[in-house]
């Protein structure tokens, strides 16, 4: 052995020690807390704004929003940021590693529950009490944090409300009533069982994607997904049982589209081409169809979503979070209020197919005109904001049903459904599974 | 013999060897000055990564959190885990179906259009196509191509081959056959231009020579051209077991977020990026996995390594 070989491995494991040493360091770290910043009644300073993908086609309202705001509070400077979806929440959550949040942040329910958990949200109740009755109560709940007392953690701004979108002619040939449509899980079922029946392989009734469905079928079944405490799954129910047995035989029977069942990203062309009876649960979907299947569009009718036993949705709004340690505290609650608020809302749900989450914005006639009944995109608007007023979050996907227990619990049903596995054996191992995953976050 | 340079001329020359001289033994540093942005690069995109890859499959981390170590505790859970081993499963069969039609298929296809016929430039360029195509356009035509009322089914119906739909792509394993199929029509084009430099580089002489002795087309095939191409064959070879062991998209594209029904059709970098991604994601278990993959790969480039070491001996 020579000497330039021994010198060579021992600089390659100086090298390698120096790089392990300094990557440990990364990996220890995140877990501190983040010191609150406090109001000083001076609404002054340069705030960031991130939104998600709005640009280019809302630049025009955003950029007014932000130039009125700037000419009220002249000494607030808002530099406005746009991120594309993809890959939001990843970028949030390198910029939180990074301590680079924006002052003022929209957030989705996932990733407001992700940086409100760890401490990097400011308490908006706290900031301003009386803010809370602008908004509708079901959002306003929606931002409180289980463990964390009263505290509430964003503002709510826009909302998308489910709803039941349908093609009346299809319906009408599975010897369906288009003035009755389902209210329930079961009902729901049984009109797809009809219209399978009828339907000769030509057309299927509903998309089988069980990660579209659940848990919102087994809540709306009544079916318990989580016990008091919020520590355990419990969905193992005979009613889950039955619900993955009645997919089954719908999906056997060609109630689906047999590709649905591992994704369902093609349900706007089967739907615009005729060949599903039950379209997105959407208002912005009816506006798409409108735009590209005119002829279908003749014959969608809208309903309000089946709510079964629960007899409301839940509510989904989009956020703006503020981050705790910011350095204008005074500038970014005020931006944030004056963003959120009802005539804002209202604007911009003029200009999208989106609702406001603040009560005197949804009180605008706007939302409750249905014209003469006939044009579904109309009735799409006036049904969805009739649903949000008693909205209510026990309709919602529980936080601890994540990602990953989602993705655990679409496998299983997706065996069942497919017949690879008994539907007992599915729902049991769902939750085994779940369990699993639920104890291994809760443990850290 | 040449005069010795006089004058001013040998002041230079002298001035040039010292610089010379100089930049040899005093500035010992400069080649890796040279080399310092290559280096750099390495260490940092590829060396820094991999080692913290290491470091973090021996912890807990979350995407979120930072992790504690906890020994081989990541590897002894993927050797429990069934979903590792369908995953790996997976991996090693796509590799194995994919591979040896990745070696053979394109030299066949470089064979046909190295001919210098009019017209063989739009062949060549038309076997190219899906190479550049994108992922995404890809998936979507095969999709429509094999989904249960796609132009495949169809076909297969109308001619009375099937009574029901072939579950292309609702069933685990024809949802990896139907990948592998993407997989293979993807990569004809690339590896055929592999090809036709090497068969460039065939004698001609060889063949000519052989003809004259009375070798047939197939006999001049198998005894000339595959013997000098055989390097070829097996940087191919070992290039597309690598691929195959990465490959991801097809499945996604075809299968689904699960990877397939029940994530039958799973293989490891899918494995990686189901458990890794997500704010639950466990990074520390998801980059175990990845070690595993690596070591995997290795194994399989070892292999090739020794297969045209023993070529070459």
């Amino acid at each position: 052995m020579t000497r330039s070989y021994l010198t060579r491995v021992a600089l390659s494991a100086l090298a390698a020690g120096a790089l392990l040493s300094a990557t440990a360091c990364g990996v220890g770290g995140g877990g501190g807390e983040v010191k609150e910043a406090e109001r000083t009644g001076k609404v002054a300073g340069e705030i960031t704004f991130r939104t998600l993908q709005l640009k280019p086609v809302f630049t025009t309202y955003v950029q007014g929003v932000i130039d009125a705001f700037e000419r009220k509070y002249p000494d607030v400077e808002v530099r406005w940021e746009d991120v594309p979806g993809d890959g939001y929440n990843e970028k949030l959550v390198a910029d939180a590693q990074a301590g680079a949040l924006p002052d003022v942040v929209n957030l989705s329910t996932d990733s407001f529950q992700l940086l409100g958990d760890r401490g990097m949200l400011a308490d908006v109740a706290k900031l301003d009490g009386q803010v809370a009755r602008d908004y509708v109560p079901g959002a306003w709940e929606q931002f409180r944090l289980p463990g964390k007392g009263e505290g509430v953690y964003a503002y709510p701004w826009y909302v998308t409300p489910e709803i039941l979108t349908y093609n009346k002619v299809l319906f009408a040939k599975a010897g369906l009533d288009p003035a009755k449509p389902p209210t329930s899980v079961e009902e729901f079922f049984d009109y797809a069982e009809r219209i399978a029946a009828g339907s000769d392989g030509q057309y299927a009734a509903f998309m089988a994607d069980p990660k579209g469905r659940l848990p919102g079928d087994w809540q709306k079944m009544g079916i318990p997904i989580l016990n008091g405490q919020g520590d355990a799954f419990t969905f193992d129910t005979d009613n889950a049982v039955k619900w993955v047995e009645r997919m089954k035989d719908l999906y056997a029977k060609g109630a689906m589209p047999k590709e649905s069942l591992l994704k369902s990203d093609d349900i706007n062309q089967l739907y615009g081409g005729g060949k599903l009876v039950f379209g997105p649960g959407s208002p912005g979907f009816v506006k798409d169809i409108k735009q590209n299947a005119p002829e279908v569009y003749a014959n969608t009718q809208v309903a309000g979503a089946v709510t079964g036993k629960l007899g409301h949705i839940g509510i989904y709004a989009q956020s703006l979070g503020i981050k705790k340690d910011t350095k204008h505290l005074d500038a970014a609650t005020e931006f944030a209020k004056w963003v959120t608020n009802g005539p804002n809302q209202v604007e911009f749900s003029k200009k999208a197919t989106i609702y406001p989450s603040n009560a005197n914005g949804l009180a605008d006639p706007y939302f409750s005109d249905r014209g003469d009944g006939k044009d579904a995109e109309t009735v799409a608007r006036a049904v969805g904001a009739g649903q949000l007023k008693t909205a209510a979050l026990d309709a919602n996907t529980p936080v601890q049903w994540t990602n990953q227990v989602g993705d655990a619990v679409v496998r299983e049903m997706q065996k069942a459904i497919k017949g690879e596995q008994d539907p007992a054996t599915a729902v049991r191992k769902a939750q085994e599974e779940a369990n699993k995953l639920l104890a291994k976050t809760a443990r850290r | 013999m040449t005069p010795a340079p006089a004058g001013p001329a040998r002041k230079a020359a002298r001035r040039a060897t010292e610089t010379e001289t100089g930049l040899v033994h005093r500035n010992w540093w400069t080649p890796y000055l040279f080399l310092a942005p290559g280096l750099v690069m390495v260490a940092l995109f590829s060396l820094w990564p991999f080692v913290n890859t290491v470091v973090l499959s021996l912890t807990d981390a979350q995407i979120l959190r930072g992790g504690g170590f906890v020994g081989l505790d990541n590897y002894t859970r993927a050797f429990a885990d069934p979903d590792f081993w369908v995953a790996t499963g997976n991996s090693v069969l796509y590799l194995v179906v994919v591979v040896p039609c990745l070696v053979l298929l394109p030299l066949a296809l470089a064979v046909l259009v190295q001919a210098k016929i009019p017209g063989i430039g739009f062949f060549r360029s038309a076997f190219y196509t899906p190479v550049i195509a994108s992922a995404v356009v890809v998936g979507l035509i095969w999709q429509w191509v094999l989904r249960s009322d796609g132009l495949v089914n169809t076909v297969f119906q109308k001619l009375r081959i099937v009574s029901e739909p072939v579950p292309f792509l609702t069933d685990s394993t024809m949802l990896l056959v139907s990948a592998m199929i993407v997989t293979v029509w993807k990569g004809l084009g690339y590896y055929m231009v592999f090809y036709l430099a090497a068969l460039g580089n065939v004698s001609v002489s060889l063949h000519e020579a052989a003809a004259i002795d009375g070798a047939g087309a197939l006999r001049r095939f198998f005894s000339i051209t595959i013997p000098q191409v055989k390097p070829m064959m097996l940087l191919v070879g070992t290039l597309s077991a690598i691929s195959a062991l990465r490959v991801f998209t097809e499945i996604y594209i075809l299968g689904g977020e699960s990877g397939g029904p029940g994530g039958g059709a799973r293989t490891l970098p899918f494995l990686i990026r189901q458990v890794g991604l997500g704010f639950a994601g466990e990074t520390g278990y998801a980059s175990a996995v990845s070690i595993l993959l690596f070591l995997l790969t290795l194994v399989f480039s070892l292999l090739g390594r020794r297969l045209s070491k023993g070529d070459e001996s």
